[in-house]
């Protein structure tokens, strides 16, 4: 660091880490906590509230059936559609490229909620009941920009030129981007996947509209229970969540560049 | 004592882990003079400049400017000017309120700050050019609001970091030539770090050359080429035919060593840079004062050797000879491209000469 | 959700292989993608509009006459108090965000690469994890026997209603959104040269000068397109209202959802959902257009 910042500003940003981070460590101490009442600090350790959530139906079809399902594939669906559109943007040049591809990135311009609305009213007249595909639709369409952005940079990245090369040696264009380019893509593919499956993971916005009694993901459900005063099975299943979601932006840490997926 | 020089480093050192060191340092620099730090990257020259602008700190010794201990003041409150290599001018101020900003910060009353802006924009040469901005500027220019933007402040002396080194060759010999003579004009104490010896030699009084944190030799250009200290100072500056060698014996006019070659020379002084050792030495013989003559030809003297030429380096101005002597020995010997030398061709027979007062014994 | 990766993407340089040939190959492998945000992303907002121009009727959802009665119900009291609590509170958490996020922008501008790869973590993980649990976390925080009040009865003072109030609100808002002002902001002042801060020490300028005259000038851009990012995603907010605050202090996305999915009055909150989505949008272009001419600018630099 060159300068000399004044001493209170490594202390100053400790505390607003600490703000930033405190309701999710309140959330993973109150669920080893053996109180009903969501009590902070917790005054002793209980794998209670965990075998709680295995234990609960709903918290795991929640799970399991509709959040995890859906995510993963979201991802795969958004990995191939995204994939599929970033290759058309960075790869060809066409008249207006530029407007498509901010026409491909609107859906993170848009409020999710607002979406969510918008596509219950559209589902609603069309007579479409709320199912998990329903979700999933909703879900790629907020995800796929993720995609989009992160093959997008990792073919910027890239020299065209080895494509070319590949032609050169006798590969026709399909094969030269399948054997070259795409493994050369596979860091940004696997994050904008990754990325792909958190978004929809932990889309509360667009479930909230897109959810139904058979389809309810676990991030509406938290928020019906949050609303009904459940008891702390709420905080055993975020503590599942948050250690999932962490791990895997670790990994997405690792392999990518984390800053240009938010 | 200490009214004698301007700027004081007394064993300066920084750690910056027990593996990487600078230091100890030690040079005194006198009013009004040009004094270079040399070196090649990651000798310590720029940390030593930082130390002295107050961006490092010192893990031990001290730093007096003008008797006065400096390296006890903020950066701020040192009266030193700092040129930066990528001239660090804002990109949102025009080229008046760059040269001008340390005079805000003094709250000097307008009228004088706009006459004395003015004043170093006409002695940069750039009087005019107030209300642009550094994106319309060229290389050069910026350069020259940089070192307005510190002159301005009248500080008691003036660095530069590796100023020249972002300009293309010919815009940096006219700058060099153009900072030569402001400095002379200004009287104002400069020190100047470059890794470029020839900069090193064009612009200064006295050159410290400085290698892996250490200070190699501290002396004029004229001393530093002529009479290097050691093997690094030797190569680092100009070209070289640098041979190990021992100590065979002493004779008038002076020592004989003998290369590992087998090439005896006769070398004039007793060899005192050997500091007493008489086999691990090194012999210095620049490639200009090697005498090149067609057999038979060549001046009398201790030193004068038959070979023959194994290659011609065509350089325009210059001519390099790869020279193989009958010894054994190869050297280099640099001509200018005129008169005989112009007729020299790859194995030609050849008669080499060395004048005694031309030969350096270094400690290896 | 950053108009900084957005702008950047933008103006990066396409590096063609194929060129345009007769057969689009890029229309091949465009259209899946395109056809689907038709039909789900544009078609549905057409289907709003639509709605939005009809009546509400609670027994058929919707009458066949057009109006233009929803957006002229608009300007009735509740709705522009409605807006203006909405619009405040957005501006309120954008405030706050810059007070707390500009220091920690300017940390993590400067921080050498392992802190900053901690940092970074640290302040985009809770972004992915969901509102709900986040929001979850500050009910047991804010609530009367929550940590803040654990504190104040400690100190002996009397326990405060913190949750449901509109400073709650504040607070989640502000938790939540808090990464989104510190990016952009992060990345334009990562663009500084520590050079100039270093010329400006060097030139007499103590750090609270150099902030002030070299630091805050040349972030601008950044801190303008954090602002417009923080803005009009608060203002369009939901489970952190809806979950801190209360139903009378409601802002416009507790109020669109109750008109959908409890009063089913779906025109009338069709024209409030497109008023809002209006208002996101130009600030959203506003954000970009002014981090693509403040990238510009500094290219030609």
């Amino acid at each position: 660091m060159s300068g000399r910042a004044p001493a209170a500003l490594l202390p100053f940003v400790v505390l607003v880490y600490i703000g930033l981070l405190a309701p999710l460590v309140v959330v993973v101490a109150i669920s080893f906590g053996p109180s009903e009442a969501f009590e902070f600090p917790p005054r002793g350790f209980t794998l209670h509230w965990f075998s709680e959530f295995f234990a609960s139906k709903s918290f795991v079809d929640s799970f399991f059936r509709v959040s995890l399902m859906v995510g993963v594939l979201a991802a795969v669906l958004a990995t191939l559609l995204g994939t599929a559109a970033a290759v058309a943007l960075v790869r060809f040049r066409f008249f207006g490229r530029e407007a498509l591809e901010t026409f491909f990135l609107l859906p993170l311009l848009v409020p999710e909620i607002l979406l969510g609305a918008a596509l219950y009213l559209l589902y609603a007249r069309l007579s479409v009941q709320a199912s998990i595909w329903t979700l999933l639709w909703g879900h790629l369409v907020i995800c796929t920009p993720y995609v989009i952005r992160s093959v997008t940079a990792g073919l910027i990245g890239m020299d065209p030129r080895l494509e070319e090369a590949a032609m050169s040696l006798g590969a026709t264009r399909l094969q030269a981007f399948f054997r070259v380019s795409l493994p050369l893509l596979r860091s940004s593919l696997l994050s904008g996947a990754i990325f792909a499956f958190i978004i929809s993971f932990s889309d509360i916005n667009l479930a909230l509209f897109l959810s139904g009694p058979e389809s309810t993901s676990l991030p509406v459900h938290l928020f019906s229970q949050i609303q009904w005063q459940g008891d702390p099975t709420i905080a055993a299943a975020s503590s599942l969540q948050i250690v999932i979601i962490g791990t895997l932006i670790l990994v997405v840490q690792r392999i990518f560049r984390l800053r240009l997926m938010v | 004592m200490s009214e004698r020089y301007e700027l004081e480093i007394s064993g300066l050192v920084k750690r910056y882990s027990p593996q990487v060191t600078v230091g100890p340092i030690s040079f005194d620099v006198r009013p009004g003079e040009f004094f270079s730090l040399l070196g090649p990257s990651g000798c310590g020259k720029t940390t030593t400049l930082r130390c002295i602008a107050g961006f490092e700190s010192l893990s031990e010794g001290s730093i007096r400017l003008a008797g006065e201990r400096l390296d006890d003041k903020p950066p701020h409150r040192r009266d030193v000017g700092l040129v930066f290599q990528n001239y660090a001018l804002f990109p949102h101020l025009s080229v008046f309120d760059n040269i001008a900003f340390g005079l805000r910060l003094r709250r000097v009353a307008k009228p004088e700050m706009r006459e004395r802006v003015a004043l170093a924009l006409r002695l940069v040469e750039l009087a005019g050019l107030g209300e642009r901005f550094p994106a319309q500027l060229s290389g050069g220019q910026q350069q020259r609001v940089a070192i307005a933007r510190s002159l301005v402040l009248e500080p008691q002396i003036l660095m530069f970091d590796e100023p020249l080194s972002n300009l293309d060759l010919k815009l940096r010999i006219q700058m060099r030539d153009e900072l030569r003579s402001l400095q002379r004009r200004l009287g104002k104490t400069s020190i100047y770090v470059t890794h470029d010896q020839t900069e090193a030699l064009a612009l200064s009084d006295r050159i410290a050359v400085l290698s892996h944190g250490h200070i190699e030799q501290i002396g004029t250009p004229a001393e530093i080429y002529e009479k290097p200290a050691t093997a690094f100072v030797a190569e680092f500056i100009g070209s070289s035919n640098l041979f190990p060698a021992r100590i065979v014996g002493y004779a008038t006019p002076g020592t004989i060593v003998e290369t590992e070659a087998g090439m005896r020379l006769c070398c004039a002084g007793n060899g005192e840079a050997a500091n007493g050792e008489q086999r691990g030495i090194a012999v210095l013989l620049r490639p200009e004062r090697v005498q090149v003559h067609a057999p038979g030809n060549g001046a009398a003297g201790p030193n004068r050797f038959p070979g023959r030429i194994a290659e011609v380096i065509y350089l325009g101005e210059d001519l390099h000879l790869g020279l193989e002597l009958d010894c054994g020995q190869r050297l280099r010997a640099a001509l200018k491209n005129a008169n005989a030398a112009r007729g020299f061709a790859a194995m030609q027979p050849v008669e080499i000469v060395v004048d005694p007062g031309d030969i350096r014994i270094l400690s290896r | 959700m950053s108009i900084q990766a957005t702008s950047a993407s933008l103006a990066a340089e396409p590096r063609p292989t194929y060129g345009a040939k007769a057969r689009p190959v890029w229309a091949l492998l465009a259209s899946p993608y395109a056809l689907f945000l038709l039909v789900l992303l544009i078609v549905p907002f057409a289907n709003v509009a639509f709605f939005s121009v009809h009546s509400y009727s609670p027994t058929k959802i919707l009458l066949p006459e057009l109006t233009f009665d929803n957006y002229r119900k608009l300007f009735d009291l509740y709705y522009l108090r409605l807006f203006g609590r909405t619009l405040r509170l957005g501006l309120i958490t954008t405030v706050v965000c810059v007070l707390l996020g500009y220091p920690l922008a300017y940390f993590l501008a400067r921080a050498r690469p392992r802190v900053l790869a901690i940092g970074l973590f640290l302040l985009i993980m809770p972004l992915m994890v969901s509102t709900v649990i986040r929001v979850f976390g500050w009910i047991v925080i804010l609530g009367r026997k929550g940590l803040v009040n654990q504190a104040l009865v400690g100190l002996g003072l009397e326990p405060v209603k913190l949750l449901y109030t509109e400073t709650a609100v504040v607070i989640g808002l502000v938790n939540i959104f808090l990464p989104f002002m510190v990016l952009p902001l992060m990345a334009s002042i990562e663009r500084i040269p520590p050079s100039l801060e270093e010329a400006a020490q060097n030139l007499g300028a103590t750090w609270h000068q150099t902030f002030a005259r070299v630091i805050l000038p040349l972030s601008v851009p950044g801190l303008i397109s954090g602002c417009l990012l923080v803005y009009s995603i608060s203002i369009s907010a939901f489970v952190t209202p809806a979950l801190l605050g209360n139903s009378r202090e409601r802002m416009a996305a507790q109020q669109i959802y109750d008109e959908v999915l409890v009063s089913f009055n779906w025109p009338s909150a069709s024209s409030l959902a497109l008023a809002l989505v209006a208002l996101t949008l130009v600030l959203m272009f506003w954000a970009l257009f002014a981090t693509r001419r403040a990238g510009r600018r500094e290219r030609a630099a």
